[in-house]
């Protein structure tokens, strides 16, 4: 009788627990429909009042400075390359911040690795700090209400403000804009979108082949391109450099390790040439499609098509190596280093790195790295898409609980100072004039002394001079990013700045998507659609590339695989997000 | 042989056991095959295991050209010590690699101790089955292994003791294994009643009559914990990424768990990887004191295993 009465009972608070649930649920959903959406306005008017008595000094062209000292909690990434140390707080940035600020930030420093983790679960658990920086991913907090919906405070920012005014950056940040209309992190923003990933290759090497590579890059297409690597590979069979069989490309960032097991940087750098997805840019395969204006599946359009029969033309003409797709990068850049293969990728910040590494292998003075302008597809863009938009600062609902909506305008205002003042930006990326860095000829150099390989400024022989990365926390990753293409581009190297040039002269950049804000349901929708959808995508690519299965026979089969795995769905999920001009 | 002869009756066993190997019957071609082939197999999967530890070794004397290059195999390329120097050292030559191990000592040292003493204090009354409470107290403590209240619960209950960043939230989350203190109860039930009845009759409390009955007469499997115990302190590294936050308190396990990560790929432009040289260092050092202990305890593992899964 007994446990008859205990049954009914959890029966009963069972049906309850239920009931209440499903109220739960349609109260939320009520609340996601009612909220009212803000619109991104083309430009922010700010909301200034110079005759406000403010406890501090604020504004455009002026340093943020409190009256009163005060102290902000702010999470760090801290890299274990160039680890935070005690006297980046005694001597170092965060000290000069605090003697041109009066504000004191109180550090929560968690390894980089596992930053988001550890900052995820003090969010989570309320133990959040009050400046979260970077940021590359929002999505997982802004739905649980820790973090304050940003763009309500904008117009409070004046550094902020103008830079958005001036570089137009409206069309970007709607592409973070979230369903109910509004942004959860202050992005760092950039003038333009600068070419960073391409192709190094042996320019002794390709001379004595006889191919004048800058004549030829200016308007090269994937087969002129393919022309001038089988002369190169006949020069070095005839040179005794490497035999008819072997491959004089094979490249990293393209295995299982870094290349996301699909292809990585080369088929994603090959395929913006074709104005497709691909590589480690392929996403859920959706591309904003400008001719139709609407969104379209990629990986199944003609250019597709025309992409991996250009990428499998390589491999058949026994110039790629197909190992690419599988090695390891450390195999890839042995190759290379050691004269075996006369191309490889390279980003920006790998050429010291590769310049350092071949001179130990080949000796000084025995080779010549040259960066390549990307060869034309069916367009002539470079990149997959212009994003002016990087990782970001969010702020928690934390600040504004205990400082009040005075003291966290206060706390907004001194944020726009760190993230997005000109000031802020030399000196968390190089220091302080005159002491660590002189400005010659409009040109930023580090003083005597000082090296800092953040910035491509190699220590001497002996190691005797002070990385002012290591020593004092400048040119860290948690601060600058973004900014005007003289700020970005104030620490090139001349090779590397001379590429960036080239890239900006002969390629151009692809429109800007339309941005579109999928709510949480849609989503996952997506994602369940697209995570089997895009891994029988790769999977096929490369079989195509590779060989394995003949393009022509079998497109129509890929086509349908991708078919019965609802690739129209989400073709359907997008038209629904956007619905054309 | 003539040693044997002269020496006394239990080498004379071995005589025989001797003497029998020889007379033994004559093994077939078959398993003659068999022997060499199974010999054969064995040594390539014991070389397939050692092979990545000794590469590992090898890179760690290894130049960072010759690792570049690929030109490192088991015999190191460039030999120097630099690279252990360099890792001892540490960037700012302020040694911390060595306040990382001595974190991991101290952690060790401490933590083994105390989850000992808890797990002997837990498992000992949950062995008598008389004890009523027992009814509610093993269902209680068997809950744990299957249920826990979860990352965050855990975090924010870290957090309100205020343990976060100190020795203690590293220790305490893992003091009492379940699964350990399980194996200990089923060795104390092994216990004859009949000795610790004697020991009340002398006069001790039950207390005493743990610590000096039930405690000398169970050396093995306090041995054996000591050993899983000392073992889970000095390669954890998770309860350090949760609730220390503070470098200072790291121990090895964890900065050896950053180093090794580096940065995130060529995706993250401000990323750099650790030399491979420098990451195989400080792995071989991290694992040096468990390697070096291992071959001489490593049958305590099998039989702390049987020795509390067996009920005598």
């Amino acid at each position: 009788m007994k446990t008859t009465t205990l049954k009914k009972l959890s029966c009963i608070g069972l049906a309850v627990s239920m009931l209440s649930g499903f109220v739960a649920c349609n109260k939320n959903t009520e609340e996601e429909s009612s909220s009212e959406a803000t619109t991104i306005p083309e430009q922010i008017v700010t909301t200034e009042d110079p005759d406000a008595n403010l406890p501090y000094t604020y504004g455009l062209g002026k340093t943020f400075h409190a009256d009163q000292p005060v102290t902000y909690t702010m999470f760090f990434s801290d890299a274990s390359w160039y680890p935070m140390v005690d006297t980046w707080k005694t001597e170092g940035i965060f000290k000069e911040i605090e003697n041109r600020t009066n504000v004191t930030l109180d550090i929560k420093s968690y390894d980089s690795g596992d930053y988001m983790d550890n900052i995820t679960l003090d969010i989570n658990a309320g133990n959040a700090a009050y400046i979260i920086p970077k940021i590359y991913d929002d999505s997982a907090f802004v739905d649980g209400g820790a973090i304050v919906p940003i763009s309500d405070y904008v117009d409070k920012m004046p550094y902020y403000t103008d830079f958005y005014n001036t570089y137009n950056l409206a069309d970007d940040i709607k592409t973070i804009t979230r369903a109910n209309g509004k942004y959860y992190k202050l992005p760092g923003m950039k003038e333009a979108n600068l070419i960073n990933y391409s192709f190094v290759i042996r320019k002794d090497i390709w001379d004595a082949a006889g191919v004048d590579v800058i004549e030829l890059e200016k308007d090269w297409n994937w087969a002129e391109f393919l022309d001038a690597l089988q002369k190169v590979k006949k020069y070095m069979v005839a040179q005794g450099m490497c035999s008819e069989s072997d491959y004089i490309w094979s490249d990293l960032w393209c295995g299982n390790e870094s290349g996301q097991g699909s292809g990585g940087n080369l088929l994603g750098v090959m395929g913006s040439t074709y104005e497709v997805n691909a590589g480690w840019n392929i996403g859920n395969g959706m591309r904003y499609d400008q001719a139709s204006d609407k969104y379209i599946f990629s990986p199944t359009t003609d250019n597709f098509k025309q992409f991996v029969t250009t990428a499998n033309s390589f491999v058949a003409a026994g110039i790629l190596d197909p190992e690419t797709f599988t090695q390891d990068d450390a195999t890839a850049t042995a190759k290379y280093y050691s004269g075996k293969t006369a191309i490889m990728s390279i980003n920006q910040g790998q050429w010291a790195n590769y310049e350092e590494n071949m001179t130990a292998q080949l000796g000084a003075g025995n080779f010549e790295n040259y960066v390549i302008t990307i060869p034309v597809g069916t367009t002539n863009n470079s990149t997959v898409a212009p994003e002016r938009l990087e990782n970001g600062v969010m702020i928690s609902q934390k600040a504004l609980d205990e400082l009040g909506e005075e003291g966290f305008i206060q706390m907004l205002r001194f944020v726009d100072w760190l993230f997005y003042s000109h000031e802020a930006y030399d000196l968390t990326k190089w220091g302080i004039e005159g002491v660590h860095y002189d400005v010659v000829d409009g040109q930023k150099v580090l003083k005597d002394g000082f090296c800092c390989g953040g910035l491509g400024y190699g220590n001497d022989a002996e190691g005797s001079m002070t990385d002012i990365r290591l020593q004092w926390g400048y040119a860290g990753g948690n601060f600058w990013y973004g900014g005007t293409v003289a700020e970005m581009t104030d620490n090139l190297i001349a090779p590397v700045a001379d590429y960036v040039n080239r890239d900006a002269e002969f390629r151009d950049t692809p429109p800007l998507a339309p941005g579109i804000a999928p709510t949480a349901d849609q989503n996952e929708e997506i994602n369940l659609i697209a995570t089997p959808l895009i891994s029988n995508v790769n999977s096929w690519t490369l079989k195509f590339i590779t060989g394995q299965e003949d393009i022509n026979a079998k497109w129509d089969e890929y086509v349908k695989s991708c078919e019965d795995l609802n690739s129209q769905g989400l073709v359907d999920i997008y038209a629904q997000l956007y619905k054309g001009k | 042989m003539s040693n044997l002869e002269k020496s006394t009756p239990e080498f004379k066993v071995e005589e025989i056991h001797i003497h029998n190997r020889k007379n033994k019957i004559k093994e077939s071609t078959g398993y003659k095959v068999f022997t060499v082939v199974n010999t054969i197999i064995m040594i390539l999967i014991a070389f397939a295991t050692l092979y990545p530890f000794l590469y590992l070794v090898s890179q760690s004397f290894s130049s960072k050209e010759a690792i570049i290059a690929g030109h490192t195999s088991l015999i190191p390329k460039g030999f120097n010590i630099d690279t252990y120097i360099y890792v001892i050292k540490g960037q700012h030559n302020n040694y911390e690699f060595l306040r990382y191990y001595g974190n991991t000592i101290l952690y060790t040292v401490i933590g083994t101790v105390l989850s000992l003493f808890f797990s002997c204090m837990l498992a000992y009354p949950l062995s008598k089955n008389k004890l009523k409470i027992n009814r509610f107290l093993s269902p209680f403590v068997i809950f744990t292994m299957y249920f826990g209240g979860g990352l965050i619960a855990n975090y924010v209950l870290i957090l309100k003791l205020e343990l976060k960043d100190t020795m203690w939230g590293f220790i305490l989350p893992m003091l009492i294994s379940t699964y350990y203190v399980i194996l200990m109860r089923s060795f104390f039930m092994s216990i004859p009643k009949d000795l610790e009845e004697a020991g009340e009759i002398d006069g001790l409390n039950k207390f005493g009559v743990f610590w000096h009955i039930a405690r000398p007469l169970s050396t093995p499997i306090i041995a054996t914990m000591t050993l899983f115990y000392a073992v889970m302190y000095w390669n954890n590294w998770f309860n350090a990424k949760l609730y220390l936050q503070n470098k200072n308190k790291w121990p090895v396990a964890y900065y050896l768990q950053t180093i090794i990560r580096g940065g995130g790929g060529a995706s993250d432009p401000d990323a750099e990887q650790m030399s491979a040289n420098i990451k195989s260092c400080a792995m071989v050092l991290t694992v040096l004191p468990i390697i070096c202990v291992y071959p001489f305890i490593q049958r305590y593992y099998v039989q702390g295993m049987m020795l509390g899964g067996v009920k005598e």
